[in-house]
């Protein structure tokens, strides 16, 4: 069991940056055969990686959320799946490229850098704290996906603009279907984003005694949702549509991947296991 | 190969000139029936808006001498308004490859054209249809729609608007994702303008209004492609409900500002408004452009993607040579194996085959003194069953075998499987 977990190890990133290949000469060259072997390639990458993702909780006896690495590796994963789910639900597969990019690098930086801690934390094998860590996960793959779609739509809406018709114009689906895309990806990041924060807290004073609710993953976090409530609102009660709002999406996935990177960066609290 | 093409188009002749031949559907079964009654074996003829082309067999005997379009303009009593230079011929396989060009679009007047396909199908089915095809072109009708179903599944000789008209209901699929809820707003009636209506019409729209200044002429237009009519001093009022504005107005300043479209935005939340303006000069403010959520398109706007489409299309013409030349080579393979020759000997070969293959399996029941005279005995056998249709096939045939010759040949070829046979040989 070893012997495959590390080969898929090695493998995944391997098959991401084929997905992306494919991907990548069906968008921008419309290459027949990569437009045939694309999807396929993206599902048989998927269960390659819930297979590592199974060995792995199997061999080392815990969910794998216990390092950084770990994380990056389920994110990625995470990523690709929700991806994968938008693609069978709008049968659209332009956009793959523009998203499958970022489970191929946290992949790729899991793999390298993956190593399994000598001695786990009882706080970390926590069926509660798997479930929170997941769903976060979820969450940000969500919003991530929502940014693409929301970038995406601002480089069609240029090109219209524009009347610079390059191949971003001609191989995108339209304007609609992107902000509905990106629309969707944010109302799911944001529905899993809470139940992230609600487990969370429900889990919180069970699991650690001197916790805090001032923490600064935390803050962060709940700042995040409470952006994405803001857009959600404009979009819902306001009737906010087209460019304003898919900059927001955008903007929104800005502020939430600095101000993640500083807090992790330059705070310390009880939400840091690692 | 006694195929043969003669034809005028819209490069070898004006519209004035090519006009005088077209032939209508009622037309075509006595022209075709007169052609083949005189000096043709097989003809089928294909007539559209920019080429009238003949593809015909001689009949046996006839030779190709004398031009023929003087024949064909005789039919449209009309031989007067042509002269040679008007018309082109081709023969064997330039004629082959002049049907693969016309049928895959690249000769055709906008690159890419995807009714000709339509309008080649109907011609030989009309052809068929009056017992006018024979072996030949019926082989050719089919290689070249195969030729014409790669060439658009293979290449992008026929993607992208190439009209006005079409880029504008193109764009605007690429604004909407179901045009089926959208309303459109028509002001005007220039000839574009009506026909980007229709386009969108075509492409399912929900609901089309029109506003002219001579309200008879919208309510016309409403009465041709459906849809509701409103006065022409009220269209900016009704841009609340419109999801694309489709300007066409002889006006010498703009119908429509930016200031009261920005208002008009409000009114409507800020949803897409896309605005073609096809008037010239300008009907339509170009600062709108400027307002968040208006996508505005001129003339010029629509004439770049045609620019655009239109070079990629002329970018993909060497892939469409290349698979017609693939398509020719084929066609050129199955002519030769109605020569005589090769067709008996992949007869015999046949027949060969059969025959070892089934001594093969039983000659363990013999010793080898009665094996060899069972082997004797059976290609005995085979030969004299093949002497008599091998002879009559031979008799009469010089070097390259009669039309008459060719048909006896394709129906034995056809009979026992031998172009089956040789497709599975080259395929192992």
């Amino acid at each position: 069991m070893h012997l495959l977990t590390a080969a898929l190890q090695i493998l995944l990133p391997i098959l991401y940056f084929g997905t992306i290949w494919a991907y990548a000469r069906a968008f921008f060259s419309s290459v027949k055969e990569a437009e045939a072997i694309k999807t396929p390639l993206l599902f048989g990458t998927i269960a390659c990686h819930i297979l590592y993702i199974v060995l792995r909780s199997v061999e080392y006896g815990h969910p794998p959320i216990t390092s950084i690495f770990e994380i990056l590796s389920l994110m990625s994963l995470t990523v690709a799946l929700v991806y994968a789910l938008i693609e069978l639900k709008t049968k659209n597969t332009a956009t793959g490229y523009f998203i499958l990019i970022f489970p191929f690098f946290f992949q790729l930086l899991s793999s390298l850098f993956i190593r399994e801690l000598g001695e786990i934390p009882p706080i970390l094998r926590s069926n509660l704290l798997g479930f929170h860590v997941f769903s976060a996960l979820f969450g940000y793959a969500a919003i991530t996906i929502s940014a693409v779609y929301g970038f995406l739509y601002l480089m069609l809406y240029h090109d219209i603009k524009s009347s610079h018709f390059s191949v971003i114009y001609k191989r995108l689906p339209n304007l609609e279907m992107l902000e509905r895309m990106s629309f969707t990806a944010t109302l799911s990041g944001f529905l899993l984003l809470t139940v992230a924060i609600i487990v969370g807290l429900i889990w919180l004073p069970r699991a650690i005694v001197d916790y805090s609710y001032t923490d600064p993953k935390l803050l962060g976090t709940v700042a995040i949702w409470c952006i994405y409530a803001v857009g959600l609102g404009a979009k819902q009660i306001a009737g906010w549509q087209g460019r304003r709002i898919m900059v927001l999406s955008v903007a929104g996935f800005a502020i939430a991947l600095f101000s993640m990177s500083i807090v992790n960066m330059f705070f310390t609290g009880f939400h840091k296991f690692y | 190969m006694n195929i043969h093409c003669l034809g005028i188009n819209h490069r070898t002749a004006p519209i004035e000139v090519r006009e005088k031949l077209w032939f209508s559907d009622a037309e075509l079964p006595g022209v075709l029936a007169s052609l083949k009654e005189g000096r043709m074996a097989e003809c089928a003829l294909v007539s559209t808006c920019n080429r009238t082309e003949l593809y015909y067999v001689p009949a046996p005997g006839v030779t190709n001498g004398s031009p023929l379009w003087p024949t064909l303009a005789a039919k449209k009593n009309a031989a007067e308004a042509f002269r040679d230079e008007h018309f082109y011929s081709y023969s064997g396989m330039d004629a082959v490859r002049q049907l693969y060009r016309v049928v895959s679009g690249i000769d055709s007047m906008v690159l890419g054209d995807v009714q000709i396909i339509n309008q080649v199908k109907e011609a030989f089915a009309c052809a068929q249809a009056n017992h006018c095809t024979g072996i030949l072109l019926n082989r050719l009708y089919n290689t070249a729609l195969h030729v014409g179903k790669r060439s658009r599944s293979e290449t992008e000789i026929g993607e992208g608007a190439v009209s006005v008209s079409y880029a504008a209901a193109e764009l605007a699929s690429k604004i909407f994702e179901d045009l089926s809820r959208r309303t459109a707003m028509l002001i005007g009636a220039g000839e574009t303008g009506k026909l980007t209506a229709k386009h969108l019409k075509g492409r399912n729209l929900g609901k089309m209004i029109f506003a002219n200044r001579t309200r008879a002429h919208a309510e016309h237009l409403a009465e041709i492609l459906g849809g509701v009519v409103v006065d022409f001093e009220r269209f900016a009022l009704e841009l609340q409900g419109v999801d694309i504005l489709i300007s066409s107005v002889n006006s010498n300043t703009h119908v429509l500002t930016a200031p009261a479209l920005r208002q008009a935005m409000k009114s409507r939340g800020n949803s897409p408004l896309f605005i073609i303006d096809i008037g010239v000069p300008r009907n339509i403010d170009p600062a709108a452009n400027t307002i968040d959520n208006v996508f505005l398109h001129d003339i010029d706007g629509l004439n770049q993607i045609i620019d655009g489409n239109l070079s990629h299309r002329r970018a993909q013409t060497p892939k469409v040579e290349r698979i017609i030349n693939e398509e020719a080579a084929v066609f050129e393979q199955w002519h030769a194996s109605l020569d005589v020759s090769p067709t008996i000997v992949e007869l015999r070969e046949a027949f060969e085959a059969i025959r070892s293959e089934e001594v093969g399996k039983h000659s363990h029941h013999f010793d080898p003194v009665t094996s060899e005279a069972v082997d004797m005995l059976t290609k005995r056998i085979i030969n004299k069953i093949l002497h008599a249709p091998m002879s009559n096939l031979k008799n009469g045939t010089g070097e390259h075998a009669s039309d008459d010759t060719r048909t006896k040949v394709y129906f034995i070829r056809h009979l026992f499987g031998l172009d089956k046979r040789t497709h599975h040989e080259n395929k192992d």
